[in-house]
């Protein structure tokens, strides 16, 4: 589904990346753990080229995506983003903030677009807020409105980068339950996050990554009880 | 220093004709400056480099020269051209490009202070770049720039007064005009200075009710 080869970033002078390969199957969840600048963000924005690779190469359903031939725009469809600040529409209503891309971009007519947007809103359980403009929401209302807009575009697959370290605590869960929800429909998943607990529970195999590159990768409970790297032994033992 | 004002009032209707002239060719130059303006603009933040210097050149000339100056230069320039414009039109010509200047900035400024994380949420749902800016980002950005282009014109409004110099018979065009049949030099410029001053106050009234209202149509 997702292919990563030899992935190298730099911005300036600053070697991000230096040499990222990873491979996600289809229905398959994945978790990038790793300390604060590692490189987390820069691996989930190259996946949909929000940020362009220096170097290597990026495949998704086996087309090479860092390709000047490629349809970028065709591509971000299918590869659905969900930011750590949710980045909602602030001048539209939670259902224009689903609708807009589907119509937009779709060309998808309204009526259908809507219907879509109801059938979201309920299974992120905001169906009584499809009227609201994202301030009046609370922070985990808002990352699950970003997330149904997100779904709204059909995508193959979903990319979060550290959705719930904005929230407090007592939103955290409401938005783990909806993508570990995602996760059991068989959705394709690569989530940055801190939550050991969920990527305990839902994720298929965890990467850590440190300094641009990735330590260790292995399955939840190989890389949480039986850390072979010393830097990862060591990013537990502050974290834990 | 003795004070009369006794002659003025049968120049009432020549103040009017000067404050009706201010206001239109004040109106007429923001218009014209806030299409030019978002064409430089656009200019500026292009990505092709030829466009964006071009941009940035004229920015930093307007703003950065007297705008007694540049009225001058198309005013005595222009005819070396072959050009000939009656005043009305040269002093639209100058104030536009003047403005232009101004409200590029305006302009580029409002789009900049959208959040970023907006363009990329757009993109990253698959909108192009020119969707993302006219759905998502320049919505967003007219809020920031009404206001200010409210304080643009509010200011044209008083740096308009220099049109004088090249003989367009605006507001203080005929309080000079006054002053010369009646030989009473500081009453007219009292009298303009009252009209600039109630003018310029109660649009930046106006100009803060409008803002308020935008405000509170973001909160809803
Ligand atoms: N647009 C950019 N320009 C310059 N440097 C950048 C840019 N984006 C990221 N960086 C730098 O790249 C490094 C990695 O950033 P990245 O956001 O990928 O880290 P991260 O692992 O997601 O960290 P965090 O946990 O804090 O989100 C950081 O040192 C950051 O300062
Ligand atoms: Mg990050």
């Amino acid at each position: 589904m997702i292919r990563v080869d030899n992935l190298h970033k730099r911005f300036g002078n600053l070697e991000v990346l230096k040499g990222v390969s990873l491979e996600v199957k289809k229905g398959e969840v994945l978790v990038i753990i790793g300390p604060s600048g590692s490189g987390k963000s820069t691996i989930l924005r190259c996946i949909n080229l929000l940020e362009e690779p220096t170097k290597g190469d990026i495949y998704i359903e086996g087309e090479k995506i860092n390709d000047k031939k490629a349809d970028i725009n065709m591509i971000r469809q299918k590869v659905g983003m969900v930011f750590q600040h949710f980045n909602l529409f602030p001048n539209m209503t939670a259902i224009g903030n689903i609708t807009l891309a589907p119509i937009k971009v779709k060309k998808m007519d309204k009526k259908t677009a809507e219907d879509i947007a109801i059938r979201l809103l309920k299974k992120v359980g905001l169906e009584d807020k499809k009227d609201a403009y994202p301030v009046k929401l609370s922070g985990g209302q808002k990352q699950r409105l970003a997330i149904a807009r997100a779904l709204a575009m059909q995508p193959d697959v979903m990319l979060f980068d550290e959705p719930t370290s904005a929230l407090d605590p007592e939103m955290v869960k409401e938005v783990l339950n909806v993508m570990k929800e995602l996760a059991n429909e068989g959705m394709t998943m690569v989530v940055v996050t801190h939550e050991m607990g969920f990527a305990k529970e839902v994720a298929d195999r965890v990467i850590f990554v440190d300094d641009g590159v990735i330590v260790e990768e292995g399955s939840p409970e190989e890389l949480f009880s039986n850390p072979k790297s010393p830097r990862t032994k060591e990013f537990f033992s502050k974290i834990l | 220093m003795n004070l009369d004002f006794s002659s003025m009032p049968q120049y009432t209707q020549l103040f009017i004709n000067g404050l009706i002239m201010t206001i239109e060719l004040t109106i007429i130059s923001v218009a014209i400056g806030a299409v030019l303006g978002l064409i430089v603009a656009l200019m500026k933040m292009s990505s092709v480099k030829i466009l964006s210097f071009i941009g940035s050149a004229y920015v930093e000339i307007i703003r950065g020269t007297p705008l007694l100056v540049q009225i001058l230069i198309i005013y005595n320039g222009l005819p070396q051209f072959g050009i000939k414009f009656p005043g009305f039109v040269v002093g639209i010509i100058a104030l536009s490009m003047n403005s232009a200047g101004y409200v590029a900035e305006i302009i580029r400024s409002g789009i900049q202070a959208v959040d970023p994380g907006q363009m990329e949420a757009s993109r990253s749902l698959g909108m192009s770049h020119s969707m993302a800016m006219r759905y998502v980002i320049i919505p967003q950005a007219i809020k920031n720039i009404l206001p200010a282009l409210g304080n643009e014109f509010v200011v044209m409004l008083k740096e308009s007064s220099i049109v004088s110099v090249i003989g367009f018979a605006d507001l203080t065009r005929q309080a000079e005009i006054v002053s010369s049949v009646t030989y009473r030099a500081f009453e007219p410029l009292m009298i303009i200075a009252v009209i600039y001053f109630v003018m310029t106050l109660v649009f930046s009234r106006l100009l803060s009710i409008f803002e308020r209202r935008l405000r509170t149509g973001d909160t809803r």
